[in-house]
């Protein structure tokens, strides 16, 4: 191994779409992926897994995505981890092809695709 | 629409919604005669009087009961000309039958002159009576009149205001079915365009696949864009407002469509007026208005060809009402200074029966599948933001027109 995998969190209360997320990154032979479906489960998961990019939706029932962010700027460890939001809510036109900030935040719209989606986290973290 | 529809003034005579046979249409001219056919009922009136006098001394004077026949043409009078026609031709009549009444007649009837000193003010009585009785009556009458024109007025606004209720409350369950609708089907839809990059990615070198993943890809975005569509329409717009050259706004617009234009062999035929006003306006989002209405245009040509016009001007509204489509109250008012901008097809028009129903959610003209029918009413919707108008109609020549004005601010007019 030339180089180590760069880690991907993915948090979206859809299975499906954690399912396909995983999918494809993995698929790119350039990400290690771990899935989390709800928001509270989030935080933990990015304490023990030290992503070094969260992807995260934003509407998700209980702890939603502003929360799930809001926490992570809490804590020391964490508050550098670059987050990219997922959402349904937004336009790809008000997102660009790589990505918008809104509020300090990337976004990209639902539906994604891959193409986008690798852009925007090399854009974050560098090709690997 | 009809943006430069004329408001006839109600006609003096006939009450508009009350329909007028031949009688009353007669009286009427009868009621309230002027100019030349005041004198004409004048002359008439007092031919009758000599005709009844001329009757009276035929028939052996004033002893007899011909006489009574001189009321025909006092209440006449009265009916026409009111108090004053009835006292005018009572003292006509009673002279007529007066003293100038020959007393010699055939069977001869005397009369002294307190007889028709008598029966002269007998006249006027009738006549006062009769004249302000007519005049109680058309007073009565064009109360009447203004009251029912007033209420015919009331129910249009009433009937304007409610289908713009009807209207406003459709789009506003459109709105906030939109917001629910993007999430719940943009969700889904995410996992269906993450597994058709995925199969892309994995099923190479097999072409029945590789051509389904394409047709599901392309279905995918065709979802996509009417769940923007829907979007865009249920958004609270915020406008970015600022002075713009509309002139230069079409340009630039034309050729973002640059390509759907030269592919649908249409040829641009622009008009602008030079030295246009700047307009206060969101960029980005009239642009989008042209864009929709550019590619309407395009589309209702169909490939074969024609001719896409695009015209600019500014004028001073004229007339006294500006209707937009669905008879919708707008703010305009006569001696507005306004910049119009014409988009004109060479198509096929629009049928009759659907220019009201083109700015609804949903409604479409095109084929299955190539319209989303959010286009036209998102562009009234940013219309409407602005302040401006937009109508869609047919040309008298082949084809569809629209047609959006905007109101010069008041710093805009020099």
């Amino acid at each position: 191994m030339t180089m180590a995998k760069k880690r991907i969190l993915v948090v979206d209360d859809e299975a499906g779409m954690t399912r396909m997320l995983r999918r494809n990154l993995e698929s790119t032979g350039k990400y290690e992926v771990r899935t989390e479906n709800s928001g509270s489960a989030a935080v933990t998961a990015a304490r023990e897994f030290r992503p070094d990019l969260i992807l995260l939706d934003v509407m998700m029932p209980g702890v939603d995505g502003g929360e799930v962010a809001a926490q992570l700027k809490e804590d020391a460890a964490l508050d550098n981890i670059p987050v990219v939001f997922l959402t349904a809510i937004v336009k790809q036109e008000e997102t660009a092809p790589t990505g918008t900030s809104i509020g300090g935040y990337e976004y990209l719209a639902k539906p994604v695709k891959l193409e986008d989606l690798v852009a925007c986290i090399e854009k974050h973290i560098g090709r690997t | 629409m009809n943006i430069a529809a004329t408001k006839t003034a109600p006609a003096s005579a006939a009450v508009p919604g009350v329909p007028q046979d031949r009688l009353a249409a007669w009286i009427e001219h009868w009621r309230r005669p002027a100019g030349a056919s005041a004198v004409a009922v004048q002359l008439g009136l007092l031919l009758l009087i000599l005709l009844t006098g001329g009757v009276v001394y035929a028939t052996g004077g004033t002893g007899y009961v011909w006489v009574h026949m001189m009321y025909v043409p006092i209440i006449l009078a009265s009916g026409a000309f009111g108090l004053r026609g009835g006292l005018v031709s009572a003292v006509v009549g009673g002279l007529v039958v007066g003293p100038f009444m020959p007393q010699d007649v055939a069977m001869g009837v005397p009369q002294d002159t307190a007889n028709w000193l008598f029966r002269s003010l007998f006249f006027l009585l009738i006549g006062a009576f009769s004249g302000l009785l007519f005049s109680w009556g058309n007073r009565q009458l064009e109360r009447l009149r203004a009251t029912h024109l007033a209420l015919i007025e009331t129910h249009e606004e009433l009937k304007a205001a409610q289908m713009s209720l009807i209207q406003n409350a459709k789009l506003e369950s459109v709105g906030r079915l939109a917001a629910g609708v993007a999430h719940e089907v943009k969700n889904p839809l995410a996992v269906i365009q993450l597994g058709v990059d995925y199969l892309t990615n994995t099923v190479k070198g097999d072409d029945g696949m590789a051509e389904t993943v394409l047709d599901m890809k392309d279905a995918i975005e065709r979802a996509d864009t009417v769940i923007k569509g829907l979007l865009d329409f249920s958004r609270s717009e915020q406008l970015a407002l600022a002075p713009c050259d509309l002139n230069a706004l079409l340009e630039e617009t034309l050729l973002l469509v640059k390509h759907e234009v030269t592919r649908n062999h249409v040829t641009v035929a622009k008009d602008l007026q030079e030295d246009l006003p700047p307009v206060e306006l969101d960029r980005n989002k009239i642009k989008q208005v042209f864009i929709n209405l550019f590619m309407n245009a395009i589309q209702a040509m169909n490939s074969k060809g024609g001719t896409l016009g695009v015209r600019t001007r500014r004028q001073l509204l004229a007339t006294a009402a500006v209707e937009q489509s669905r008879g919708r109250a707008s703010h305009f008012g006569p001696g507005d200074d306004i910049v119009v901008v014409d988009v004109e097809d060479t198509g096929p028009g629009i049928p009759e029966e659907k220019l009201d129903q083109l700015f609804d959610p949903f409604f479409t003209t095109k084929a299955i599948g190539s319209g989303t029918g959010l286009g036209l009413p998102v562009s009234r919707k940013i219309i409407e933001l602005h302040g401006a108008a937009i109508g869609i109609s047919n040309r008298e020549a082949k084809g569809a027109a629209a047609q959006i004005i905007f109101k010069l601010a008041e710093r805009s007019r020099s």
